[in-house]
C-alpha cells in the first residue's frame, strides 16, 4: 500500500470513527450501526494481519475504557476480528458488496456475543434474546451501513493501485 | 523474498498473539491497576471522541426538547382552535336542554347529519327512526324554530325535508296576527342583480306571500306559524322579516324572511310526536322573539297595574262599608235598649252589612223626621200666648 492509499484509508477510518461518536448518539437506536467495526474492516483488508490485529486491539481498548465491566473484552474481540479479516482477505474478499456485508455481519455478531458473555449482565433467556435478537439486529444494521459506506467510498478506495 | 514473507507472517502472528495476550491480561487486571490504564486512555485517546459524543448527545437532547416544545405548542394551538367550536356546541346543547324542558313531553331528540351533496341541500338525516317513535310527517323543530318535516322513516334513522325544500309551505302570521300569509322557500329570480346585494349573499331565504296589502311588517318582525293547514301548529317561529320584495301581485305584499334556523349550523333537533303537535305549542316559544317578549312584558306590566289599582279600590270600598256598618251598629245599640250587647251580636257578613246599612239609613231618616216634628212642636209651644193676636193670657 502506497502512501496515498494509506492516507486515504486513515482519513476514511477517521471519518467512520467520527461518525461512530456523533451519528450513533444522534440516532440513538437500540440496534445502531457500529462504525468502529466498519472502520476496522476497511483498514484490515488493506494492511498486514499483524497491523490489523494491533489496530483492532487499540480500537477495542479505547472503547473498553468507557465500559469498565468488560475491560479488555472489546480489545480481544477487535483483535480477533481484525486479524481474521486481514488473513481472510486473500481467500474470500473479492470486490463483492454482499460478501463484505456478510463478513461485517459475522464480525459484529461475534463481537456482540463475546461482549455479552464477558460482561455477564444478562443470563438465560434474556441472554439468548440479546444475542439472537438485538445483537443480530445490530449486526445486520452494521452490515447494511458498512455496505453503503463501502459503495459510497469505492471511488476513493479504488485508486489504491495507482 | 520467501524468507522475508515468512518473517512477516511470523511477525504478524507474534503481534496478534501479543495483542490477544494483552487483551486477556486487561480482562483479568485487578481494579486498582485497570482503572489507571482506562483513565489514561479516557484522558488522552478517547477524550476528543468523548467530547464529540457529548456534543452529539446535547444536540439530540436539544432537538428532542424543541420537538416537545413544538408538540406542546401545537397541542395548545389545537385546543385553542377547538374552544369556539366547543363553546358553540355547549351553547347549542344548553338551548336544546332548555327547549326540552319547555316542551315537557312528546319529543324525540335526534342528531342532524347533513349531506354534503348538492342534492342533499334540502334534506337532513336524523339519527332517530321508527323504533324511537318517529312517524312520517312528524314535525322537526329546533330551539330557534321550525326545521322541517320527516319524510321517510327507517327503523333507526329518518329523513326530513328542510324548509329550504321547494315543496315546503307553512301558513304564517305576525306576532300580533295582523299579517297572515304563506311562507315558502325564496327562489332566486332570473335576474339576481335586481335584488339587493345583501339578499344575494344569503342562502336558504324564505318569502312570505299573500300578505294583505293593508298589513305591513317591519324588518326584524318575527313571523310564526299560524296553525292553519294542519301540519304545523300555531306559534312556531318561522323567520324574521328582512325586507319587502316587489312582485307582480299588486293586491298582496310579499316579504323576504331570514329563517329562524340556520341549516348550516344544525346539529341537534327535536322530532315532535303527532300527539304533542296536536296538543299545541303556543307557550313553548314564549320568549323567542325579543319584540314579542317586550310586547308581552309591557302588556303584563299594564295588567298588573290595573289589577293593583282595582285591588286598592276594592279595599277602599270595603273599608268605607265596614266603618259605616260599625257606626250604624253603634248607633242602633245606643238607641234601643233591647239591642243585644256587642258580644251577643252575630258576626255580620257583607250581605248583613248592606242590610244593616239600609236599615240604619231608614232609621236615621225616621229619627230625623221625628226630631223635625218635635222641634216644630217645641217651637209652637215656645210662642207666648199673649203675643198671639186675639189671645189673652
Amino acid at each position: 500500500m502506497n502512501w496515498g492509499a494509506t492516507v486515504r484509508t486513515v482519513l476514511l477510518c477517521a471519518v467512520l470513527i467520527f461518525l461512530h461518536y456523533t451519528l450513533r448518539p444522534l440516532l440513538a437506536w437500540r440496534a445502531s450501526p457500529d462504525f468502529l467495526i466498519i472502520a476496522l474492516l476497511l483498514a484490515s483488508v488493506r494492511v498486514r494481519p499483524g497491523v490489523a490485529a494491533m489496530l483492532g486491539f487499540i480500537i477495542g481498548l479505547a472503547s473498553d475504557s468507557l465500559a469498565l465491566s468488560a475491560f479488555g473484552a472489546g480489545a480481544l474481540a477487535m483483535t480477533l476480528i481484525g486479524f481474521s479479516w486481514s488473513r481472510l482477505k486473500a481467500v474470500f474478499f473479492a470486490d463483492s458488496a454482499l460478501l463484505n456485508g456478510f463478513f461485517l455481519f459475522l464480525g459484529k455478531w461475534a463481537y456482540e456475543i463475546l461482549m455479552n458473555l464477558v460482561e455477564r449482565r444478562t443470563h438465560g433467556a434474556e441472554l439468548m434474546m440479546q444475542i439472537f435478537v438485538w445483537s443480530s439486529l445490530s449486526a445486520a444494521v452494521t452490515a447494511v451501513a458498512g455496505v453503503l459506506a463501502l459503495m459510497m467510498l469505492r471511488p476513493v478506495l479504488e485508486t489504491r493501485g495507482t | 523474498m520467501a524468507r522475508t514473507a515468512r518473517f512477516g507472517a511470523r511477525l504478524d502472528v507474534v503481534i496478534f498473539g501479543a495483542c490477544v495476550l494483552l487483551s486477556l491480561i486487561s480482562m483479568v487486571l485487578p481494579t486498582n491497576l485497570r482503572d489507571p490504564v482506562a483513565g489514561t486512555l479516557r484522558r488522552s485517546l478517547v477524550a476528543p471522541l468523548m467530547r464529540l459524543q457529548l456534543g452529539a448527545e446535547q444536540w439530540r437532547a436539544a432537538y428532542m426538547r424543541s420537538e416537545r416544545v413544538e408538540l406542546s405548542r401545537d397541542t395548545v394551538a389545537l385546543a385553542a382552535a377547538r374552544v369556539p367550536t366547543l363553546e358553540t356546541e355547549n351553547d347549542r346543547l344548553r338551548k336544546l336542554l332548555g327547549f326540552g324542558s319547555k316542551l315537557q313531553w312528546g319529543f324525540i331528540p335526534a342528531e342532524a347529519l347533513q349531506g354534503r351533496g348538492r342534492a342533499e341541500d334540502f334534506t337532513v338525516t336524523l339519527s332517530a327512526g321508527s323504533r324511537a317513535g318517529v312517524r312520517e310527517r312528524s314535525l322537526v323543530v329546533a330551539p330557534e324554530g321550525v326545521v322541517g318535516v320527516v319524510q321517510t322513516v327507517d327503523p333507526t334513522m329518518s329523513l326530513a325535508i328542510l324548509f329550504a325544500h321547494p315543496d315546503f309551505r307553512v301558513s304564517a302570521m305576525s306576532a300580533d296576527a295582523s299579517a297572515v300569509g304563506i311562507v315558502q322557500p325564496h327562489v332566486t329570480t332570473s335576474s339576481p342583480t335586481s335584488e339587493p346585494a345583501f339578499l344575494r349573499s344569503e342562502r336558504y331565504l324564505l318569502e312570505m306571500r299573500g300578505v294583505p296589502f293593508r298589513a305591513t311588517l317591519k324588518p326584524g318582525a318575527v313571523v310564526y306559524s299560524s296553525g292553519l293547514g294542519g301540519i304545523y301548529p300555531k306559534g312556531i317561529p318561522v323567520g324574521v322579516v328582512l325586507a319587502e320584495i316587489k312582485t307582480p301581485e299588486s293586491w298582496a305584499r310579499t316579504y323576504l324572511l331570514r329563517p329562524a334556523v340556520n341549516p348550516a349550523e344544525l346539529t341537534s333537533v327535536m322530532i315532535l310526536t303527532p300527539q304533542r303537535t296536536a296538543a299545541g305549542l303556543v307557550n313553548v316559544w314564549a320568549n323567542v322573539g325579543p319584540v314579542d317578549s317586550a310586547t308581552r312584558s309591557i302588556v303584563a306590566a299594564g295588567d298588573s297595574l290595573a289589577r293593583q289599582s282595582a285591588t286598592k279600590e276594592a279595599e277602599a270600598r270595603r273599608a268605607v262599608i265596614d266603618s259605616a256598618a260599625r257606626l250604624i251598629v253603634d248607633s242602633l245599640r245606643r238607641d234601643t235598649s233591647a239591642t243585644p250587647r256587642p258580644a251577643e251580636l252575630p258576626p255580620l257578613d257583607s250581605a248583613g252589612r248592606a242590610r244593616a246599612v239600609r236599615d240604619s239609613i231608614a232609621a236615621a231618616r225616621v229619627r230625623r223626621v221625628r226630631r223635625d216634628s218635635v222641634a216644630a212642636a217645641r217651637a209652637k209651644d215656645s210662642v207666648r200666648r199673649d203675643t198671639v193676636p186675639g189671645v189673652r193670657p
